[in-house]
């Protein structure tokens, strides 16, 4: 028995701080994977507890009550009915916020139904004399049925008790707080003995929810206990009014609250954060510091990066056995791993901004803010924050669009995410933007770098804006619009949560998209390396014979053959055969390899570029940049990497969908493979003709 | 001659492990993503 | 003529009297709003769309057409 693990669960009602004390009880201890066969996150974690007890602690998806109306919150129902998942819990944390206790005991009553042992966890505790409230403990408990653990997630204080509490969870009662049955006793008499041995109120889910219930077949309840729509929302309706008849009763003596000590900070805040002015300019002002900040900080430790890794490089050339796999490590693997960790800061630095929006309470305000405007272009306010968290990844962000009620908002939201800058894009945009734009200031202080940054993001939000429009225009669907958006308190970011969830990003990003990155740069090393034909093996004698004429330094001549074998190399001759197709938009055949090795992840194209210019030229203590820099195009004897083809990369890179990901999540969540289709076609296509019009008109 | 053998090795790593991410996925995903994210990044 | 909630000024409490269950989404009873509670308007969004309101002690946005189908009972403020 003390071996074995016991399973907790944590539940409670969105922006309760559930999170923060799943972090204070696990600390990093923890595991971030997928539920089976639906992307929604989940976190498991490790905790010891007193008295030698282990427990896995369960963080679940944040839900309001037991009737789903997303996937996410169906996870918890699925759960907490199946008695078999080997994650169902010993007990129940419900963590609710001393503040918003009344609404957050809705779920607990509900909760305490399933007749699972429940321990109310009530958070944010520090801010109780500040706002002038108290709580009768005893009486709670009693009431409620259940034990009470007071904890402060912020101040940390109150954890060891709940901790303590833990343990004791075979004490803790299972009855429940209130008898729901009471709103329409004949029926669920009748559903008792028609199911004797089950427990009503999980009938009842069953009933109203579109869950699956192993043990119970959902058609045989609904053949003979049927009812219309309207009839079971009206008994729901009645359930909720004698769910919080009780709460209320309970509150009136357990919760006194001294309205005169209450300061409203909130309000004072949302005066500014929601003017019709004010509220613009500093939701633009935010979005701008954010993006300066992404270049001008993260540019030493890249650059550092950068230069590290050359000089790895060299090292590994110069102080290894001279050999095929001596030339893969140095050419091949170490530029490749440098690939991927030049883009941890831009990448943390992102993560940063946006769980720092997310946890403030801030992100409510601007879906307040932007929704009559969004909605102009069919879009809601609550499609604001899957463009934003577009900025890290669409993936999160188009299962982000979930809680958008309105399925025609939330189809277009879909569609058009994937036009938000990525960290994918990032990577490319900044090399390019370093190569082709100059690093002067305009206006004093704004970095002319930082402010290409800015439009290119901006473009995308405004291709975003305005595909939607057309789509808006275009569709026919008509659904009823549901729009509620709870506006929590404002929080100072926990630096614990924060810091916690970059580390799992980035670290997301290294181990995913890094193997990717350096499989294929191990892969691209030897086809620029090996070629077919006499062409590739003779290189030498041929490349001599041509420049016989000319006298060349050794170190030219060794240049020259090098870049002769790369353009007889396997890769060389791929390059060459696509050619046609994209020298009009100014890239030559290098440039097009990169683009096709995009479609795996788009960060690979500046670690394409470095394999192939690292096997072409014989300096490799030089840097990414710096090599790309010093290319120069043979048909025209221009720099490869100039404005005009520049521009164009930098559009093409803006508006194609190169992401397989993408495609596959936007197929999972709409169920068709016509609208990731559309979008690849869509995007791709328009990408292709802008870059085109742009190249022509700079050159 | 054996840095030629452990460098082919590598490369037949490299691909083995692109085929399996991209080409044997579908079989994986539909029971679990487990922890590498669904290809996200 | 009925009062609903969008015909309420800035700062204004009222007692939610009645309502359409069939074109009010369960979530937004759940969280409070329910006949016999309170609402207070707090801050209307630029363009005057969507409101943002206390129900219950629930802060909570919703759109202006959601809050023109619940009747209330404006509570005047005694001076």
């Amino acid at each position: 028995m003390i071996n074995q693990n016991i399973n907790v669960a944590l539940i409670g009602n969105p922006n309760v701080g559930k999170t923060s004390v799943f972090n204070q009880l696990t600390g990093l201890n923890q595991q971030v994977g997928n539920y089976p066969g639906i992307t929604v996150e989940k976190k498991i974690g490790f905790c010891k507890l007193p008295n030698n007890v282990k427990a896995n602690i369960l963080d679940l998806p944040g839900t309001y009550s037991l009737n789903a109306s997303s996937i996410d919150e169906n996870v918890v129902i699925e759960l907490l009915l199946n008695k078999n998942d080997k994650l169902y819990p010993d007990v129940a944390l419900v963590v609710t916020d001393v503040e918003n206790l009344k609404r957050n005991l809705l779920l607990f009553t509900q909760i305490k139904d399933l007749e699972i042992p429940t321990i109310l966890v009530i958070n944010m505790a520090d801010r109780m004399e500040h706002k002038g409230i108290s709580l009768d403990i005893p009486y709670l408990e009693e009431q409620l049925k259940t034990k009470i653990a007071l904890v402060s997630s912020r101040k940390g204080f109150g954890i060891e008790e709940l901790k303590k509490l833990i343990v004791t969870y075979k004490t803790i009662s299972s009855e429940p707080c209130l008898n729901a049955s009471i709103i329409d006793p004949e029926y669920f008499e009748s559903l008792r003995k028609a199911f004797p041995s089950q427990l009503l109120y999980k009938l009842w889910l069953v009933i109203t929810q579109d869950v699956n219930f192993l043990n119970l077949e959902r058609k045989e309840i609904h053949s003979s206990f049927t009812k219309s729509h309207s009839d079971l929302k009206r008994l729901q309706q009645k359930e909720t009014i004698k769910r919080y008849q009780f709460i209320n009763d309970t509150l009136k003596v357990g919760l006194k609250v001294d309205a005169s000590i209450a300061k409203d900070f909130r309000s004072k805040l949302d005066r500014v954060l929601t003017h019709k002015v004010w509220g613009y300019v500093i939701f633009f002002l935010i979005l701008f510091v954010i993006f300066q900040s992404i270049f001008e900080w993260s540019k030493i430790p890249m650059d550092f990066i950068d230069s590290s890794f050359a000089s790895l490089s060299t090292w590994a050339k110069d102080s290894l056995p001279d050999g095929v796999l001596t030339n893969l490590i140095s050419q091949g693997i170490i530029p490749g791993i440098g690939g991927i960790l030049i883009f941890i800061p831009q990448i943390a630095f992102l993560f940063l901004f946006i769980s720092i929006l997310e946890e403030s309470g801030y992100m409510s305000r601007v879906v307040f803010l932007m929704d009559k405007i969004m909605r102009k272009f069919g879009l809601s306010g609550k499609s604001v924050v899957p463009l934003i968290s577009g900025t890290a990844c669409a993936i999160p962000a188009i299962m982000a669009t979930r809680n958008i009620e309105n399925w025609k908002e939330r189809l277009i939201t879909i569609l058009v995410t994937p036009f938000t800058t990525c960290s994918a894009r990032l990577p490319v945009y900044a090399i390019i933007i370093a190569l082709v734009i100059p690093d002067k200031r305009v206006l004093g202080i704004l970095n002319l770098q930082g402010l290409t940054l800015m439009l290119l993001y901006l473009l995308g939000f405004g291709m975003a804006i305005f595909s939607a429009y057309a789509l808006n225009k275009v569709m026919k669907i008509k659904s009823k619009t549901f729009f509620v958006v709870e506006m929590p308190n404002y929080k100072l970011p926990m630096f614990k949560n924060v810091a916690i969830n970059v580390i799992e990003k980035t670290k997301a990003f290294v181990y995913g998209a890094g193997k990717i990155i350096l499989a294929i740069s191990i892969i691209l090393w030897f086809l620029a390396s090996y070629g077919p034909g006499k062409q590739f093996k003779n290189a030498e004698e041929i490349v001599k014979a041509k420049t016989e004429s000319t006298a060349l330094t050794a170190v030219e001549l060794e240049n020259e053959v090098a870049s002769y074998k790369l353009e007889n190399s396997y890769i060389g001759i791929m390059g060459k055969t696509i050619e046609p197709v994209i020298s009009p938009l100014g890239y030559d055949w290098k440039i097009g390899i990169a683009i096709i090795s995009s479609f795996a992840a788009r960060e690979v194209f500046v670690g394409t570029l470095a394999t192939i210019y690292s096997v072409g030229g014989s300096d490799n203590d030089d840097t990414i940049k710096n090599k790309m820099a010093a290319e120069i195009n043979p048909a025209t004897g221009e720099k490869v990497f100039n404005f005009a083809s520049g521009i164009s990369l930098l559009l093409f890179y803006a508006f194609a969908l190169q992401c397989a990901s993408t495609l596959a999540v936007t197929k999972k969540e709409t169920n068709s493979w016509k609208w990731p289709l559309g979008q690849l076609i869509f995007m791709s296509g328009f990408a292709y003709l802008l870059a085109l019009i742009t190249y022509q008109i700079l050159k | 001659m054996l840095q030629e053998i452990i460098a082919f090795i590598i490369l037949a790593l490299a691909v083995g492990f692109l085929v399996k991410k991209y080409f044997f996925k579908k079989k994986k995903s539909s029971k679990s993503c487990s922890s590498d994210d669904c290809g996200c990044h | 003529m009925r009062t609903t909630i969008n015909s309420l000024k800035k700062g204004e409490k009222a007692i939610i009297k009645d309502f359409d269950i069939d074109v009010i989404p369960l979530k937004l009873l759940e969280m409070g709003c329910l006949p016999g509670n309170t609402v207070e308007l707090l801050q209307i969004a630029p363009f005057g769309d969507p409101l943002y309101l206390d129900i219950n002690g629930s802060h909570l946005a919703i759109r202006v057409e959601t809050a023109a189908e619940i009747e209330v009972e404006l509570i005047k403020i005694q001076l």
